[in-house]
C-alpha cells in the first residue's frame, strides 16, 4: 500500500513540478 | 467483467485502505482538463494549417478559432449541470472513464476535422464532445473527496480542483514542445499534436480510473467523531440536488460563485494587453506573457492554500475575505498604475488570482456545509452553470468598456480605471449573497434513506 501511495504521487507530482518549474522559469523574465 | 469493473460497488475500498491514495486519482483527472485553459496556444497554429508558416487565403482566422474554447466552457458548465446526477448514482469510476474517452475522444475527433480543415468537426470534437469530458471529469471525484475527508473537506477538494489550475502550467510548454516536435514542411505539427494529447490524456485519466476508490458507507477517518454541536452553517443533514436549488442557499452561493469568478476570469483574459498598455515602454510582450504565467501560478496555488484555510476559518469567512479584500486590491489598481510601480501591481494581481482560483475550490466544501454529503457532486454541477455565466459576463465587461473609454479618447494606460471599479462592484453583490447565508431550512431537508 506504502509503495503504490508514493508511486501514485510521483506519477501526479512529477508533471506539475514540471509544469511548474517552467512557469517559474518564464516569470523570472518579469524581474530581469 | 467489464461492467462489473466500473460499477460503484467494484470501487469500494477495503478496510485499512489508505484514503491518501484517492487525492492522486482525482488529480489525474484534473491535471488532464485543465489543459482546456492552454487551449489558447493553439490558436494562432490553428489559423496557419494551410499556409504553416503564415495565414493563407482558406485558413480560419482568429475569431472563428476562438469560439472552440467557448463552446467547451459551455459544454463544461451545461454536462456538469445535466450529468450530475447521473456522476452521484454511478459513481467515481465509471465517470471518470466517460470524461476520459470524451476527452481523449474530443482530442481525436479534432485532430480528424484539423485533417479535413473542417472547422465544424472541431467545434464537436473538442468544443461539445471534449466540452463534455471537462464538465464530468471536474464533478466527478467532489464528492468522493467530500466522503473521504470529512474532517478536512476544504483541503481534499482544493487539491483535485488545485489539478485543474496546475493542468494549464503542463499543457501550455508539452503543446509548444510536441507542435516544434512534429513540425515539417508540410505541417505546422498541430494534427500530431492533437493525436498525442489525445492518447496522452486519455491513459493519464485512466490511472485516475484504475486507483480510484469510495468509503464503505459506515467508514469514518480513525479516530474521528462528527462534531456533536455542528457549526452554525455547517449542517448534518442531507438536502436532494432537485431540492436544493429551490433554496435560496443555492442561488446566494450561485451568486457568489458567478461573482467571484466574474471579477478574475476578465482579467485573466486581458493580463497581458493591460500590463503592456498601463506600463506603456515598460513592459514587453515577453515580459507580459512572465506575468500571466505568475498570475496562473498564483491562480493554482490559491486553489489549495485557501481552499485549506476555509478548513480553519469557515467557508463563509473565506468568501468575506475574498470579496473585500478583493474590493481593495481591484480598486487600488488604478492608482498602482498612476504610481508605475510594476512590483505592487504584479503583487496585487497575484493576490486577486489566488482568490479567483479560491473561490472555485472552496465552493465544494461550501456545498458540503450547506447541502450535506448526499448528492454533492450534483449540486456542485448545477452550480458551475454560474461558471458558464461568468465565463461570458466577466470578459465582456472588461473589453467592452476599455472598448468604449478609448473610442471615446480615455488614454489606454487609464482606459482600465472604471473596468477595476465595476470589479469591485461585482464583488460587492457577491459579498451581500455571502453575507446573506443562512442554514438550509429544515422543509427541505431529504428524509430517505441514503445508499
Amino acid at each position: 500500500m506504502k509503495g503504490r501511495l508514493v508511486i501514485l504521487w510521483v506519477v501526479v507530482g512529477i508533471p506539475l513540478l514540471w509544469g511548474v518549474l517552467k512557469t517559474l522559469q518564464n516569470a523570472m523574465k518579469l524581474f530581469h | 467483467m467489464t461492467s462489473s469493473f466500473f460499477d460503484r460497488e467494484s470501487t469500494v475500498a477495503p478496510p485499512g485502505f489508505n484514503r491518501f491514495l484517492v487525492p492522486p486519482a482525482a488529480l489525474a483527472v484534473h491535471l488532464s482538463i485543465g489543459q482546456a485553459y492552454a487551449f489558447s496556444t493553439f490558436n494562432l497554429p490553428l489559423t496557419k494549417l494551410i499556409g504553416i508558416t503564415h495565414s493563407a487565403p482558406g485558413d480560419w482566422d482568429l475569431k472563428q478559432v476562438g469560439w472552440i474554447f467557448s463552446i467547451a466552457i459551455v459544454f463544461l458548465g451545461s454536462s456538469a449541470a445535466v450529468f450530475g446526477r447521473w456522476v452521484e448514482r454511478v459513481g467515481p469510476r465509471k465517470s471518470m472513464f466517460t470524461a476520459a474517452l470524451c476527452f481523449g475522444g474530443g482530442f481525436l475527433l479534432s485532430a480528424f476535422g484539423i485533417h479535413l480543415h473542417q472547422l465544424w468537426l472541431i467545434y464537436l470534437g473538442y468544443g461539445a464532445l471534449g466540452g463534455c469530458g471537462l464538465g464530468i471529469g471536474y464533478i466527478s471525484p467532489v464528492s468522493t473527496l467530500i466522503k473521504w475527508f470529512p474532517d478536512r473537506p476544504g483541503m481534499a477538494t482544493g487539491m483535485a480542483i488545485m489539478g485543474f489550475g496546475g493542468g494549464a502550467l503542463i499543457a501550455a510548454p508539452l503543446s509548444v514542445m510536441l507542435m516544434e516536435h512534429f513540425k515539417t514542411a508540410a505541417s505546422n505539427g498541430v494534427l500530431e499534436t492533437f493525436v498525442t494529447m489525445g492518447v496522452i490524456y486519455f491513459m493519464y485519466m485512466m490511472i485516475g480510473v484504475y486507483s480510484v476508490r469510495v468509503p464503505a458507507a459506515d467508514w469514518k477517518p480513525a479516530g474521528w467523531v462528527a462534531p456533536v454541536q455542528p457549526k452554525q452553517l455547517v449542517t448534518s443533514a442531507n438536502v436532494a440536488v432537485d431540492m436544493a436549488w429551490r433554496t435560496p442557499q443555492f442561488w446566494l452561493l450561485w451568486g457568489v460563485l458567478c461573482m467571484n469568478v466574474s471579477a478574475g476570469i476578465g482579467v485573466i483574459g486581458q493580463a497581458s494587453p493591460m500590463i503592456q498598455e498601463i506600463f506603456a515602454g515598460r513592459v514587453s510582450p515577453a515580459v507580459a506573457a512572465s506575468f500571466v504565467g505568475l498570475i496562473s501560478l498564483f491562480n493554482m496555488a490559491g486553489r489549495i492554500f485557501w481552499a485549506s484555510t476555509s478548513d480553519y476559518i469557515g467557508r463563509r469567512n473565506t468568501y468575506m475575505i475574498f470579496f473585500l479584500l478583493g474590493i481593495v486590491l481591484y480598486s487600488s489598481v488604478p492608482t498602482l498604475g498612476h504610481l508605475g510601480s510594476i512590483p505592487l501591481f504584479v503583487a496585487a494581481f497575484c493576490i486577486i488570482l489566488s482568490m479567483y482560483g479560491g473561490g472555485f475550490a472552496t465552493i465544494p466544501a461550501y456545498l458540503r456545509d450547506m447541502f450535506g454529503t448526499y448528492q454533492v457532486g450534483a449540486i456542485h454541477g448545477r452550480l458551475l452553470t454560474a461558471w458558464s455565466v461568468a465565463g461570458v459576463l466577466g470578459p465582456v465587461l472588461v473589453n467592452y468598456i476599455r472598448q468604449y473609454q478609448i473610442d471615446n479618447g480615455v488614454p489606454k494606460a487609464q482606459a482600465y480605471s472604471i473596468t477595476m471599479y465595476i470589479m469591485c462592484g461585482l464583488l460587492l453583490i457577491g459579498f451581500l449573497c455571502n453575507f446573506a447565508m443562512r442554514p438550509v431550512k429544515e422543509k427541505y431537508h431529504y428524509r430517505g434513506s441514503i445508499p
